[in-house]
């Protein structure tokens, strides 16, 4: 291709807003990062400048082992680890069996699925709160899996019945009459087939579960159970707010959700708007 | 695939099996979502609290006293301005980064561009709000140094605590978060568009705003139109940014639908309250998707034609 083709104004404009875009969307992630890494003298002093004069770790010590967050760590790791694999089981099953065996289901389910992502999480937790309250899950790391499902499982379910869609039927009546029963194909099968969309759905339903702040502020009050999310809020109540340690708390938070994000980013472009079944 | 009327195939077994399948599922739905919605129903109409377990029936008291209440009102006008300014922002932002995007040739740069359009999405809330919190911070915060230093404004500005910049900063915030999804998703459609047809319609002269116009639009345009539902639900009933950022505040100036329930359900413990609340929003976002799916199924029918 010729210079001349490639570099039309409208081209231009592309680049230009782009990177434009591209600045404001960063800027935040680089601002929070260095600014963990600044002792608090010199961000008060110098508010606007970017690289610290000396990099230190001492609002990420602050943070882990003053004021405990490794428990914090913990618990988010233990819920959000337990909903994905609840989670993506139960919806790998509900996705298959949609597309194979309820076809018309499916449609249906469509539909539920929207109105259910209609419900708001503030009138939900109303009801989670009395029901768990008289089964004496509140302040429990299990009440909390229990109710992340009803966010994970409907989005999971989406997305999985755009990966099971594409498992040609053949493939699966050949194993059928070699002699292997419905869930053999399906373990041995159609799971294979569709590892790297599973992959992707698991990843999607961690980074939400760990992520999650409403369910965890209001159905957990101990500080003992408290996901990291609510800690890195309850920080603010300090008598002194140290922006450092709240930049060191907020990276720990983003770090693992950026990291599986880009991981699975060609999986999800598109994942909210394909999962409809047509 | 396969259609149950032309009976079972080889594949399609006992009915029991194949509900065990779908089974688990279901009983999330039907524990986890539906009861919870049947139960906060019920609960609108009476006078429960959090403290106390026995309770009665009000008939329409509670929503008598939220219609009636000049808090609502504000908190739903809020709502308003904050959702439709966000998804609009949201949209125009996102909708022309993936037409650029689109646009470049270079699979490098598209990449990084990519990547860079995804942080702010992969962000999550208590990150987005407290970087933010930090850079508008009104003494030490960067963006309010900035200004200054530019010579844009006499002195810092306090962008959470000035009532009539607090909506603004948050809707500023949230279409940060909100455009990058848009743009990921929009560009993801636009690569689904068979080449040839640009090529055929360029052979025939159609100039680049009239390929926009029959052949990219009608192509995306019911992606754009589920995006902007999706969005505009998840803008209207998010609480964390809010929450998080002001807490509602100065003096209720940024309080939305979600944080005026979580007021009268969780500081004032009115639980009847909260509900019939809650069941006025998930009323309101019924209705908005209704029409909104009248349309795109009215598009769905012409791309179809």
């Amino acid at each position: 291709m010729s210079l001349k083709k490639r570099f039309t104004p409208g081209t231009c404009f592309s680049y230009v807003y782009l990177t434009i875009i591209a600045v404001v969307a960063v800027f935040p992630l680089l601002w929070l990062l260095v600014s963990a890494f600044k002792s608090s003298g010199e961000m008060l002093a110098n508010p606007t400048t970017i690289l610290p004069k000396e990099w230190t770790l001492e609002n990420f010590k602050t943070v882990l082992f003053t004021l405990k967050f490794t428990v914090n760590i913990k618990n988010s790791l233990i819920v959000a680890l337990v909903t994905t694999v609840i989670a993506t089981f139960i919806s790998s099953l509900a996705a298959y069996g949609i597309i194979r065996f309820f076809p018309r289901l499916g449609n249906i389910m469509t539909k539920i699925l929207i109105t259910t992502y209609m419900f708001p999480s503030i009138m939900l937790v109303i009801p989670y709160a009395v029901v768990m309250n008289s089964l004496h899950l509140t302040n429990t790391r299990g009440g909390l899996v229990l109710v992340y499902m009803s966010f994970s499982v409907p989005y999971a379910v989406w997305m999985l019945v755009g990966f099971f869609k594409t498992v040609p039927i053949g493939i699966e009546e050949a194993a059928r009459i070699d002699g292997a029963n419905r869930f053999q194909v399906f373990t041995r099968v159609v799971i294979p087939l569709v590892r790297p969309g599973i992959v992707s759905t698991a990843i999607y339903v961690f980074i939400n579960a760990w992520n999650e702040f409403l369910y965890a502020l209001l159905l957990v009050s101990s500080s003992a159970k408290t996901t990291l999310s609510v800690a890195v809020k309850t920080l603010e109540g300090a008598d002194i707010l140290n922006w450092g340690s709240m930049m060191a708390a907020s990276a720990i938070v983003v770090l693992p959700s950026i990291i599986f994000f880009i991981l699975i980013q060609n999986k999800i472009a598109g994942g909210l708007t394909d999962g409809a079944v047509k | 695939m396969i259609s149950l009327r032309k009976g079972r195939t080889s594949i399609q077994g006992s009915s029991l099996t194949r509900w065990i399948f779908v089974a688990p599922a279901m009983l999330v739905v039907i524990c986890l979502l539906i009861y919870p919605l049947l139960s906060t129903a019920l609960y609108s109409f009476t006078n429960k609290t959090m403290i106390r377990k026995s309770f009665s029936f009000v008939g329409f008291e509670n929503y008598i006293r939220i219609l009636t209440d000049p808090d609502f009102w504000t908190s739903f006008g809020h709502s308003l301005v904050w959702t439709i300014f966000s998804v609009i922002g949201q949209v125009i932002i996102g909708f022309i980064g993936a037409l650029c995007l689109n646009r470049i040739k270079s699979p490098a740069a598209r990449s990084i561009f990519r990547i860079a359009a995804i942080i702010p999405w992969a962000f999550p809330s208590i990150a987005t709000a407290m970087t933010w919190k930090w850079l508008f911070n009104g003494i030490y915060g960067f963006v309010p140094e900035m200004l200054q230093k530019f010579g844009l404004t006499d002195g810092l500005i306090q962008f959470f605590s000035d009532p009539s910049l607090v909506l603004p900063a948050l809707i500023f915030i949230n279409i940060w978060f909100g455009a990058p999804l848009i743009l990921v998703n929009v560009y993801a459609a636009l690569q689904t568009i068979p080449q040839d047809q640009y090529e055929a319609a360029q052979i025939d002269g159609a100039s680049s705003l009239q390929s926009f116009r029959h052949i990219t639009l009608p192509h995306i345009r019911t992606v754009v139109g589920l995006l902007v539902v999706l969005r505009t639900v998840w803008v209207f009933n998010n609480f964390d940014l809010i929450y998080m950022i002001t807490g509602g505040g100065p003096a209720g100036a940024s309080s939305t639908m979600p944080i005026y329930i979580y007021d009268t359900g969780w500081t004032g413990r009115l639980v009847g309250r909260a509900s019939a609340a809650s069941i006025l929003l998930l009323l309101f976002l019924v209705i908005l998707c209704v029409l909104y799916f009248k349309v795109i199924s009215k598009w769905e029918k012409e791309d179809v034609k």
